[in-house]
């Protein structure tokens, strides 16, 4: 579903953050981007967005090129986002943040959102708060039905547990991987919560100095601690 | 104002209170336009002036061939609003990312437009005609019926453009590339489709505007330059973080200028409004609507 | 920063000075107005180019100066002799002090963003304009007529310079003396501050530097110099008026310095020069179409070559003691300083 090669991307011209990388990801997988701060795992998330200034190499989703499309085109490819930080528009209720998600995507303008508040019962009874008042986990919640909303075929999610307390980690977890297997998603997650990477993903792929240094299934990581240890501490 | 010693006080106070709302609202008609563009893109058009002298000329001319006012004045939000685009593709595209320069090329197309106008139509002023003139009898007192009509179209565009941006997709998707742009970029909105839709709509308010007002002004290449001093000061005490501002803007720019200039002098009077608005800039550096994100 | 660019700037002030040895009166006078309108010039080009305030009032200095040096010379201020000399003092101390006190008004504190800046002086200038016109003792719409030409002397030595000759070598003078003076300051450690608050205000003012005091010393320089040029414009037309004060002359100074280069004084001045000299040229057989050419020459300017036209030629390389690292080892200056005022 997703081909990249050679992808070199960064901020400054000849000063690449991602220096050749190379991923496949089928359909239906999920996968999880490990790695130590800096090595380029953010960049590559935002490379696929197509929202960095230099960029070269080759990424084809669902085999269309799609390395130097506008952001716009990427998302309505079939490409959700949801940022570090999260992003959300502080100033718009909930609803509104929801119909930002569709806004752009003439197919799904007028879908109603309503699956989105099944999975996330508390969207549904603050439909009308702002965004910008609702807790950090809520806020979470809140940017992954409005990557939702646009219906997707690959989700990326950049540190979806960055700032949040355990327990809603956890709970964010278990709603995500229900997501994943009931709308047929295939998932990018760049996390360091090996929590959550255990409970969602499939497969994890370590990242060093902007290239993809090796893989495995996520049962290799359970099976072998210093794994681990190896590509992510310091 | 002639007519001071036909009228008793509470009379007089009643006519300089229209006049202050005929002139707060003509301000606020005109400066709308601008605090879209400000506010919504960043970009201080100073050709906002030759956009409404541009609405105000399409009345002139249109009203040679005797066609309905109310159809000029939707040729003219069209025609002005074409103009917008075409110079939002052509020039201000370029320069988004440089703010100085951006007043710098508003600046040189007011210059062009201005002088295409004299090219075309002569330094000469010409007149265009009100729909209905008849004045009308009220409290004691008679005022200009067209200038009541403008009052009221100021307050009826204000309210529709208020509508469009909070209770309307198109407003929310404006408001939402303001925000955050790269988020709804990447949520799957063309953001210089907003960008081009934003700058031709303010644009075509500026041309509505003039347009509206050309009935009661001599049409001629300066009418413009007349509002763009307290039209900017307006903005700048509205603050634009929030279109509100405009009418916070006009409000206290326009009201403080008819009070002073009836009891003084017109030109005491943009004195006095002229330190007031850098007393409030210098207290709310912002403007009153206050705080700007980004 | 072009190798030839000193020796262009040293060539380009001795041909102005060798101008007489083949202008005829008629044309030197002409030349002189010219320089006139460069000293001018170079005034917003410090402001703008070195202090990054985007004046768009300047008219309101050179207007300033022009009616403090009608004023003085006509004898109508009260305890001021009207001599030359008091004039040329008078027009530059007021515009200098209006400047700097609007500066200190603007910047003190949560100073104004770049763009509020440039509305505030052009409704400055409107308004200053609209009152003359409606200040009979200053002569009100019409402005003051017969102001005398400019005397020089002691005592019983006096010369009036009524002939073209004389005139042109004081303009020369005061020209090359206010070029000198911009061109020391912008060499000088308060140069580098003003362009340091320019580039990044916040910066400049965390080591420690009162920008606002900076903002405002350099906009009273700059006001004074506007006044300088206001005043040799009222010796050589012997007439003033409110609209030297207003819109329409603060928005062709901008246009001269920007298509010459609003960072190199020198390409300001010679801005001026050239735009005039081809107005002059061009009005009489393009009409009407010559602002509209204007116009549309500006706006390319402006975003095609937002360091000017002649700028690239005639920028000097800083003292070694003020260059930044990267312009020492002949690294090209970085791209997209502009827009650093947006707030």
């Amino acid at each position: 579903m997703l081909n990249v090669r050679n992808l070199k991307a960064g901020y400054i011209r000849g000063a690449p953050v991602l220096k050749g990388l190379d991923l496949d990801v089928a359909r239906g997988d999920c996968i999880a981007l490990m790695g130590r701060n800096g090595m380029g795992k953010t960049t590559f998330v935002k490379a696929l967005m197509g929202v960095l200034p230099q960029i070269s190499g080759s990424i084809k989703f669902l085999d269309q090129e799609i390395v130097g499309l506008p952001s716009y085109q990427i998302s309505n490819a079939g490409i959700a986002y949801v940022p570090q930080g999260r992003e959300i528009f502080p100033d718009f209720t909930v609803e509104q943040n929801l119909a930002m998600g569709q806004i752009g995507k003439p197919k799904w303008r007028n879908d109603p959102v309503d699956f989105v508040y099944e999975y996330f019962p508390i969207l549904a009874e603050r439909r009308k708060q702002l965004g910008g008042t609702m807790s950090g986990g809520q806020q979470q919640q809140l940017a992954i039905a409005r990557a939702l909303v646009g219906r997707p075929d690959l989700l990326l999610l950049d540190e979806p547990s960055e700032g949040i307390q355990p327990s809603i980690v956890q709970e964010i977890a278990a709603i995500l991987r229900r997501i994943v297997e009931q709308e047929q998603l295939t998932v990018i997650v760049v996390e360091q919560n090996l929590d959550l990477v255990r409970r969602l993903a499939h497969h994890v792929r370590f990242i060093e100095n902007g290239v993809i240094k090796s893989g495995v299934a996520v049962d290799e990581i359970n099976k072998d601690p210093t794994l681990i240890g190896r590509y992510l501490s310091v | 104002m002639v007519a001071i010693f036909r009228y008793d006080n509470m009379e007089m106070t009643l006519l300089i209170g229209l006049d202050a709302a005929s002139y707060i609202l003509t301000l606020l008609l005109v400066c709308i336009g601008l605090v879209i563009i400000f506010g919504m893109m960043n970009v201080i058009n100073l050709a906002h002036g030759e956009f409404f002298l541009l609405g105000a000329y399409t009345v002139v001319l249109l009203q040679q061939y005797a066609l309905p006012f109310a159809v000029i004045l939707v040729v003219a939000f069209v025609f002005v609003a074409l103009v917008g685009l075409l110079i939002e593709e052509v020039v201000i595209r370029r320069i988004y990312h440089r703010f100085l320069d951006t007043i710098l090329a508003t600046w040189g197309i007011s210059l062009a437009l201005k002088q295409l106008v004299i090219i075309l139509f002569g330094p000469g002023s010409q007149q265009a005609v009100a729909p209905f003139v008849e004045p009308v009898a009220m409290f004691g007192i008679t005022y200009s019926s067209y200038r009541l009509f403008v009052m009221a179209m100021a307050i009826a565009i204000t309210a529709a453009t208020f509508f469009i941006l909070f209770r309307t997709r198109l407003g929310l998707t404006a408001r939402g590339v303001i925000a955050n742009r790269q988020m709804a970029s990447c949520l799957g909105v063309n953001t210089r489709r907003v960008d081009r839709v934003t700058f031709a709509f303010g644009s075509g308010l500026a041309g509505l505007a003039g347009a509206i007002m050309a009935p009661l002004m001599s049409v001629d290449p300066q009418m413009g330059v007349g509002f763009l001093v307290p039209a900017f000061l307006s903005v700048l005490v509205g603050g634009t973080a929030s279109p509100l501002g405009a009418l916070w803007g006009a409000g206290i720019i326009g009201g403080s200028n008819s009070v002073v200039a009836a009891v003084w002098t017109p030109v005491i009077a943009q004195i006095v409004v002229f330190s007031l608005a850098i007393l409030i800039i210098r207290l709310m550096p912002n403007g009153l609507t206050g705080r700007r994100r980004r | 920063m072009s190798r030839f660019s000193f020796p262009l700037t040293i060539l380009f002030w001795v041909a102005l000075a060798a101008a007489p040895l083949v202008l005829d009166g008629w044309n030197l006078g002409l030349l002189a107005q010219l320089m006139i309108y460069g000293i001018f010039a170079m005034s917003l080009a410090f402001i703008w180019g070195q202090g990054g305030l985007l004046c768009f009032g300047q008219s309101l200095f050179f207007g300033i100066g022009a009616y403090a040096m009608a004023l003085t010379t006509k004898g109508m201020i009260p305890g001021v002799p009207a001599m030359t000399l008091t004039g040329l003092l008078l027009a530059m101390i007021l515009p200098a002090l209006a400047a700097g006190l609007l500066g200190l008004a603007l910047f003190k504190g949560r100073g104004l963003v770049g763009a509020y800046f440039g509305i505030v002086t052009l409704s400055a200038a409107v308004i200053a304009e609209r009152l003359a016109t409606n200040w009979s003792y200053i002569g009100g719409f019409n402005g003051l007529l017969d102001i005398p030409p400019m005397r020089l002397g002691w005592g019983s030595w006096q010369i009036e310079l009524y002939d073209p000759l004389p005139f042109f070598l004081v303009v020369l003078v005061a020209a090359i003396a206010a070029y000198l003076l911009l061109l020391k300051l912008e060499r000088s450690a308060f140069g580098t501050v003003l362009r340091g608050t320019r580039d990044n205000e916040t910066r400049a003012a965390f080591l420690g530097f009162e920008t606002a005091e900076y903002k405002a010393a350099a906009f009273a320089v700059s006001g004074g110099v506007a006044g300088l040029a206001g005043a040799l414009f009222a010796a050589q037309f012997a007439f003033v008026s409110p609209a030297l004060l207003g819109f329409a002359l603060a928005t062709e100074v901008l246009i001269w310095v920007a298509i010459g280069g609003k960072e190199v004084l020198l390409a300001a001045f010679i801005g001026a020069l050239a735009v005039k000299s081809v107005e002059k040229v061009l009005s009489d057989s393009l009409g009407q179409y010559w602002l509209l050419v204007l116009g549309l020459l500006f706006i390319t300017a402006v975003v095609l070559l937002p360091r000017g036209l002649l700028a690239p030629f005639l920028r000097l390389t800083l003292p070694r003691a003020l260059r930044r690292p990267e312009q020492a080892t002949k690294h090209p200056t970085p791209e997209g300083r502009q827009g650093q005022n947006a707030p």
